[in-house]
C-alpha cells in the first residue's frame, strides 16, 4: 500500500520559518513517518513568487532537507485528469456562485494530481493537505464520484499543524 | 448626552466618527477589541495585559469613553470599563452596496500592533483593503472561496492572499461561528510513532 501526501501552498505558509516550532514539528512528523510532501508545480510556483510584500517561504529548505518535492507536470492526456480538473472548478465555482471558467486551475491541481496517481496505481491512498476548505472538500467530493471516495482524505493544514505542535509539547 | 428611544441623527454621525477614529488608530482599536473580549476590565488590567504605561492606558481609555464606544460599568474605585457594541452599516447612495463595520474589523486593525503581516497589508492596501480581506477570510473558512480566487479578484499574488488570510484567521474564529472542516491528525490513520523520533 503506497501513500501519497500532496501539499497546498497554505501548509507551507502556516509552518513559518525553519526556526519556528511549527516548521520543526512538521519536519519531525515527515521524518519519523518517512513522508515526502509532494507539491504540484503550480503550488511550488506560488510559494516561490518574487513578491516584495511577503516574506519568503522556506519551501526550498524543505526540498533540500528531503521531505518535500515538486511533482512532474500533470498528464492532461489522461481523461481522468481533465475530468477531475473540470469537476473541481465546477465545485468551487458553485460554492461561491460564480462561473466555472473564473476558477483558478491551480485550485484543481491538487485533486488532479491525486486522480492521476490513483488511476495509474502509483498510489493507493492520498492525503491532501490544504488550508482552502473549498479545495479540500471539492477534492473529496469529485474523487468520490470517480470511485476513489475511500482513498482520499482532505487534511486541514491548520488543524494538522496545531495537533502536531500540541503533541510535541 | 441624552438618549431618546429613537436615536437622533447626530448620534449616528457621532458613532460613525468614533468608529473612524478607532480604525485610524491601531492602539485604540487594540484596546477596544481587548475590552470587548474581556467583557470588563480595570485600567490596571489594561496595563498588565497590553503592556501599556499607566499614563498611556488612562489616556486611551478616556478617549474611548469620550468617543462613546466604551462605558464605565462600575464607578467605584477601581473603575471598570466595558466596550459598547459597534454595529454600523454603511450604505452607498445608490443603495446597491453596503458594509457593516463590526468588532471583528476593529479587532483586525488592532492586531496591526502585534502582527507584521497585517501591518504590511494595511500599509499596502489601507484599512479599506483589510476590510475586504476580512470578508474573504470569513468566506474562506466557510469553504466558499479559496486564496487563489481572492488573489485573482484583487489582483495580488496568491502567496500574498494566503499570508493575509492566515493572519486574519484568528480574528475569524474569535468573532464568527465556524465549523471545523477536514481531517485532524488523529483521523489520518498514520501510525505516528513518536518514540522513533530522530530529532
Amino acid at each position: 500500500m503506497s501513500r501519497l501526501h500532496i501539499s497546498d501552498t497554505g501548509l507551507f505558509v502556516a509552518m513559518g520559518q525553519p526556526s519556528n516550532s511549527r516548521y520543526q514539528a512538521v519536519r519531525r512528523f515527515a521524518r519519523r513517518n518517512d513522508i515526502t510532501f509532494v507539491l504540484p508545480a503550480r503550488v511550488y510556483e506560488e510559494l516561490t513568487v518574487d513578491d516584495p510584500d511577503v516574506e519568503e517561504v522556506p519551501v526550498n529548505a524543505a526540498i533540500d532537507e528531503g521531505w518535500a518535492t515538486v511533482a512532474a507536470p500533470l498528464k492532461f492526456s489522461e481523461p481522468i485528469v481533465s475530468r477531475v480538473m473540470d469537476g473541481i472548478q465546477r465545485y468551487i465555482a458553485n460554492a461561491d456562485d460564480r462561473p466555472a471558467d473564473e476558477v483558478e486551475r491551480a485550485d484543481a491541481a491538487l485533486a488532479a494530481l491525486a486522480s492521476q496517481e490513483l488511476s495509474a496505481g502509483a498510489a493507493t491512498e492520498v492525503y491532501i493537505y490544504t488550508t482552502d476548505i473549498a479545495a479540500g472538500e471539492g477534492a473529496e467530493t469529485v474523487l468520490a464520484s470517480e470511485g476513489y471516495g475511500d482513498s482520499v482524505t482532505f487534511v486541514n493544514g491548520f488543524r494538522f499543524i496545531e495537533d502536531l505542535v500540541a503533541g510535541d509539547s | 448626552m441624552s438618549r431618546t428611544s429613537n436615536r437622533a441623527d447626530g448620534d449616528i454621525v457621532q458613532d460613525f466618527l468614533s468608529v473612524a477614529d478607532l480604525l485610524e488608530e491601531p492602539q485604540l482599536a487594540q484596546l477596544y477589541a481587548y475590552l470587548a473580549r474581556e467583557r470588563e476590565a480595570t485600567v490596571q488590567d489594561v496595563m498588565d495585559d497590553l503592556e501599556l504605561a499607566q499614563g498611556t492606558a488612562y489616556s486611551y481609555v478616556n478617549r474611548l469613553v469620550d468617543a462613546g464606544v466604551v462605558d464605565v460599568t462600575d464607578d467605584e474605585q477601581p473603575r471598570r470599563y466595558a466596550a459598547r457594541e459597534i454595529d454600523l452599516t454603511v450604505t452607498t447612495a445608490a443603495g446597491d452596496r453596503e458594509y457593516t463595520i463590526t468588532p471583528a474589523l476593529i479587532d483586525a486593525v488592532g492586531r496591526r500592533e502585534t502582527d507584521a503581516d497585517i501591518d504590511t497589508y494595511i500599509g499596502r492596501h489601507g484599512v479599506a483593503g483589510l476590510a475586504t480581506a476580512l470578508t474573504y477570510a470569513v468566506a474562506r473558512e466557510r469553504g466558499e472561496v479559496t486564496h487563489r480566487l481572492m488573489a485573482d479578484d484583487l489582483d495580488i499574488s496568491p502567496l500574498a492572499a494566503e499570508m493575509i488570510l492566515q493572519a486574519l484567521r484568528p480574528v475569524v474564529y474569535e468573532h464568527y461561528d465556524i465549523e471545523a472542516a477536514g481531517a485532524s491528525l488523529e483521523e489520518l490513520d498514520i501510525d505516528d510513532d513518536v518514540s522513533a523520533d530522530d530529532a
